[in-house]
């Protein structure tokens, strides 16, 4: 089973992408708290393609697809932008307290988000230009 | 997302938050809290018992507020929050940030405490 959707690079459509994933997750069983990780890293990885791969709202379509297998869950993401590295994005401070607000930075936390919500994250650049992101979702009982 | 403003008591300000609290719904938020600082009221309990969803977007939102209120001799202390909204601050960390109460009366206290400190 695979679906897919494309949207412009706009904050206020992420959440058709949102809406379209968990729809998928729903559909393959996964619990509402599972649903809601799906959303959060969904909704994460998209900010990202704007904030960081397109560095801006409308520079281009950001595609997600789903494809549900087994117990494998898996949500592949493409935009059209330059070449993103996730490793060119710091690294949040997940550790501060609140003396640390001042310096607290806050780039970061999506990626952060991303591998801490679902089983796998991969990065990776499209030979034919793009980037791809897949992250999968495993469903156990 | 709707935003809505109740005087606690003396300058403290109940800031309450509905719905989701991205980047794409901040701009109200970040509306309603410059003109309580611009009007002198920078101690404020946010309240987020009504926030269904948060992500960093509205994270960094909350910080930016927490920093401007500061900057104007002020505090701001979170409540009510979820236990799903309170998952998403432990995940970054954000929980041991922000000073999280889980009551209103509990979040006043706490800043009128400051007061008297």
């Amino acid at each position: 089973m695979t679906q897919e959707i494309s949207i412009p690079g706009r904050y206020d459509r992420i959440i058709e992408v949102c809406k379209f994933v968990v729809g998928g997750a729903e559909q393959a069983g996964f619990s509402n708290d599972d649903l809601f990780k799906i959303e959060l890293a969904c909704d994460e990885a998209c900010t990202n393609i704007i904030e960081h791969a397109y560095g801006a709202e409308d520079m281009g379509q950001i595609r997600v697809s789903w494809q549900f297998a087994g117990i494998a869950f898996t949500i592949t993401i493409t935009d059209e932008a330059q070449p993103f590295n996730p490793q060119d994005v710091p690294q949040p401070n997940v550790h501060a307290g609140p003396d640390d607000i001042d310096d607290l930075k806050i780039g970061g936390l999506g990626i952060h988000f991303m591998r801490k919500l679902m089983d796998d994250v991969h990065f990776t650049v499209d030979r034919n230009g793009g980037n791809r992101l897949v992250m999968t979702k495993y469903l156990v009982s | 997302m709707s935003v809505w403003e109740e005087q606690l008591t003396g300058d403290i300000w109940l800031v309450g938050v509905s719905g989701r609290l991205d980047q794409s719904q901040t701009t109200d938020l970040e509306e309603s809290l410059q003109k309580l600082l611009i009007e002198g009221c920078n101690r404020l309990v946010i309240d987020l018992s009504e926030v269904t969803y948060v992500n960093s977007g509205g994270l960094r939102c909350l910080v930016t507020i927490w920093r401007q209120a500061r900057d104007h001799g002020g505090n701001v202390v979170l409540c009510n929050l979820s236990d799903r909204i309170s998952q998403v601050f432990a995940i970054v960390g954000f929980d041991k940030v922000f000073a999280i109460y889980s009551s209103r009366v509990e979040a006043l206290e706490s800043l009128a405490g400051d007061q008297a400190s």
